[in-house]
């Protein structure tokens, strides 16, 4: 489903070059929970936005679906990670003008689909992540932990084959860490392939497969 | 979309609140000169309703104590200036007026016409008024010598004031002004209809314009203020100095003031374009200011909302996406500064502040083109924090603190 191959990725400013992934392989089959783990600042985020085509590859190349993606223009990625790919962050990053079913409509925005559709839609995937009584509250008003799941409907809300989580419980103590990865595992177990980024070992035990990195390479 | 961004417009009305009220003022400022501009074009393409082309002004100063009695010398000596003027071979006509088209000042009075107040422009003038200025009588008829033996006076009006005062009605041999036992004024009764006189010049409004007729050398008249020379075409200025050594032979002791009327309208151009301009130079610099700022603040607005953009990226907006929204957002913003602005600016009409000086589709024009002005300036704002907007790299714009 995702092909990673030789991919480097090296950020330039005027006099240094830093390395931040180097020469990795990695394939993700349809279905599978996979999740990336390694210490700060060995590339496990710069690879989850690699494979969400939020960035270029400085070397390499990347395949969805056995497509290779390097020559889709801006539009054609917009609409893959649109369609293909849904985002859960550390940060949530949730407006905070928006009320919570206004956020989870977002990704429905840049899709032909109609008013009555995208609040079905939204509704729903907040039914999923157990949020259906808090709907017209912002997201200040809600928990951490209320928050993520609220990111986790926008995710899932226009049905993504794939979804990318940037550490979903780093912000969490470990009870709503525990519901957010029991939400993840859920998704999974209904077929949506999941990558995530984490530094506790014990969720990423929950998952199927473990990639490890180090500097910037894969070690596992 | 535009549901989502009127939502987002609308809850972030705090931080869009000096944005909003800089559009706002802006509009009104737009929009008075904006519809000043128009007001004068539209007033400048209407007929002017005489001819001022080879016509010289005598303003003629009998050097009395008091501008309002008059000695039956006086009134002698006037008629004979008129009667001298008329023997020059360059002179086609003359006449005598209480005061000259375009000058800056005017005469007005108000009068009861079946019980409904009218005001109106007067000037008083002589019987070849008519044929000095050149315009033509469109009912009834134009003042005569005989009508000095009249028991009533005879008043001549123009389509503007027969329109007020009597609609559609004939006005010929109406009583101008309803019979008032405390005042001691003629009867004054309509003989005659004009064309609308527009004696401000070609940049004045709609008004309504009446004249009393002035009987040269009548003991009761006063002599009048400006003598109206209508010259043969070609006329020498060196002619100027011919009709003062000859005016000053009849009356040595008064003195006299001659210019074209041309001249009087170019300073009649100047006095009504002096507002437009300085008023469009204070919108010129209010908006280049109103510009820069909502620049500044639109900048300032999309660099706090990095990560949303950012978000939005990632999400599935591509660039031209983030780009169209960040412009809606501002013509959103523009339509409600807009809308206030209209509140505002129709309550106008509503309490009749300009009467009929404005026609409504000059003031139509003038909301439309304050309006088009306000969403141009709020897309040219918009454009370039729009396309750094879509740029964003959404990985980059994720991690911006």
């Amino acid at each position: 489903m995702i092909q990673l191959e030789r991919v480097t990725k090296k950020y330039r400013t005027e006099r240094v070059e830093t390395t931040a992934l180097d020469n990795v392989n990695l394939t993700i089959d349809q279905g599978e929970f996979v999740s990336i783990m390694g210490p700060s600042g060995c590339g496990k985020s710069t690879l989850l936005h690699l494979i969400g085509l939020l960035d270029a590859p400085s070397g390499g190349s990347i395949a969805l679906d056995g497509k290779p993606v390097e020559r889709y223009g801006d539009r054609a990625l917009a609409r893959v990670r649109n369609e293909r790919l849904g985002f859960v962050f550390q940060q949530f990053h949730l407006v905070a003008d928006l009320s919570v079913v206004d956020n989870v409509e977002i990704p429905l925005l840049y899709r032909k689909t109609t008013g009555k559709e995208r609040r079905r839609a939204a509704l729903a995937a907040l039914d999923r992540v157990g949020l259906a009584s808090r709907t017209h509250h912002f997201p200040g008003q809600l928990s951490g932990g209320q928050q993520q799941r609220v990111a986790i409907a926008r995710a899932i809300v226009g049905k993504p084959a794939v979804l990318l989580a940037d550490e979903p419980t780093g912000n969490l103590d470990s009870q709503m860490g525990d519901e957010i990865m029991g939400i993840l595992q859920e998704l999974n177990q209904e077929g949506t392939t999941i990558v995530m980024v984490t530094h506790d070992p014990r969720l990423a035990e929950r998952t199927h497969r473990v990639v490890r990195l180090f500097d910037g390479r894969q070690v596992q | 979309m535009i549901r989502h961004l009127l939502k987002l417009v609308w809850n972030r009305k705090r931080a869009n609140a000096l944005i909003l009220v800089e559009i706002f003022f802006t509009f009104l400022v737009v929009f008075a000169v904006g519809t000043l501009g128009l007001f004068l074009w539209d007033n400048a393409r209407r007929p002017l309703g005489f001819d001022w082309q080879d016509v010289w002004a005598v303003r003629v100063n009998m050097q009395a104590g008091s501008d309002d009695t008059f000695t039956a010398e006086q009134v002698e000596t006037a008629a004979r200036l008129v009667r001298e003027v008329e023997t020059l071979a360059p002179v086609e006509a003359v006449t005598g007026a209480m005061m000259e088209p375009f000058a800056f000042g005017q005469y007005t009075s108000g009068r009861t016409v079946n019980g409904r107040r009218v005001s109106m422009s007067v000037n008083e003038v002589t019987a070849s008024f008519a044929e000095v200025m050149r315009f033509d009588v469109v009912r009834g008829r134009w003042f005569q010598p005989a009508d000095a033996a009249l028991a009533w006076r005879p008043v001549v009006i123009d389509e503007d004031l027969a329109r007020e005062a009597w609609g559609e009605e004939d006005p010929i041999g109406r009583r101008l002004g309803d019979p008032d036992p405390k005042s001691p004024e003629p009867e004054r009764r309509v003989i005659g209809v004009v064309r609308d006189f527009r004696h401000h010049g070609e940049l004045s409004g709609p008004d309504n314009f009446v004249f009393y007729h002035k009987r040269l050398g009548h003991p009761q008249d006063r002599p009048p203020r400006v003598l109206l020379v209508r010259v043969r075409p070609g006329t020498p200025v060196a002619f100027e100095e011919e009709l003062t050594r000859r005016l000053q032979a009849v009356a040595h002791e008064w003195s006299f003031e001659i210019a074209p009327l041309a001249q009087t309208r170019e300073s009649a151009f100047r006095l009504r374009l002096t507002p437009l301009l300085v008023g469009g130079i204070v919108a010129f610099f209010l908006l280049l200011m109103v510009a820069l700022g909502l620049l500044g603040v639109l900048w300032q607005n999309l660099l706090q909302r990095t990560r949303e953009i950012g978000l939005r990226r990632a999400i599935g907006a591509s660039r031209a996406e983030v780009h169209r929204q960040i412009i809606l957002e501002q013509l959103l913003l523009t339509t409600l500064g807009v809308l206030l602005g209209t509140i505002v600016v129709i309550q106008l009409p509503v309490l009749d502040v300009f009467g009929s000086v404005l026609r409504p589709q000059v003031f139509g024009s003038g909301l439309l083109s304050a309006s088009v002005a306000m969403y141009l300036l709020a897309t040219v704002c918009a454009l370039y924090p729009s396309t750094l907007a879509g740029r964003v790299q959404p990985a980059e714009a994720l991690r911006y603190e």
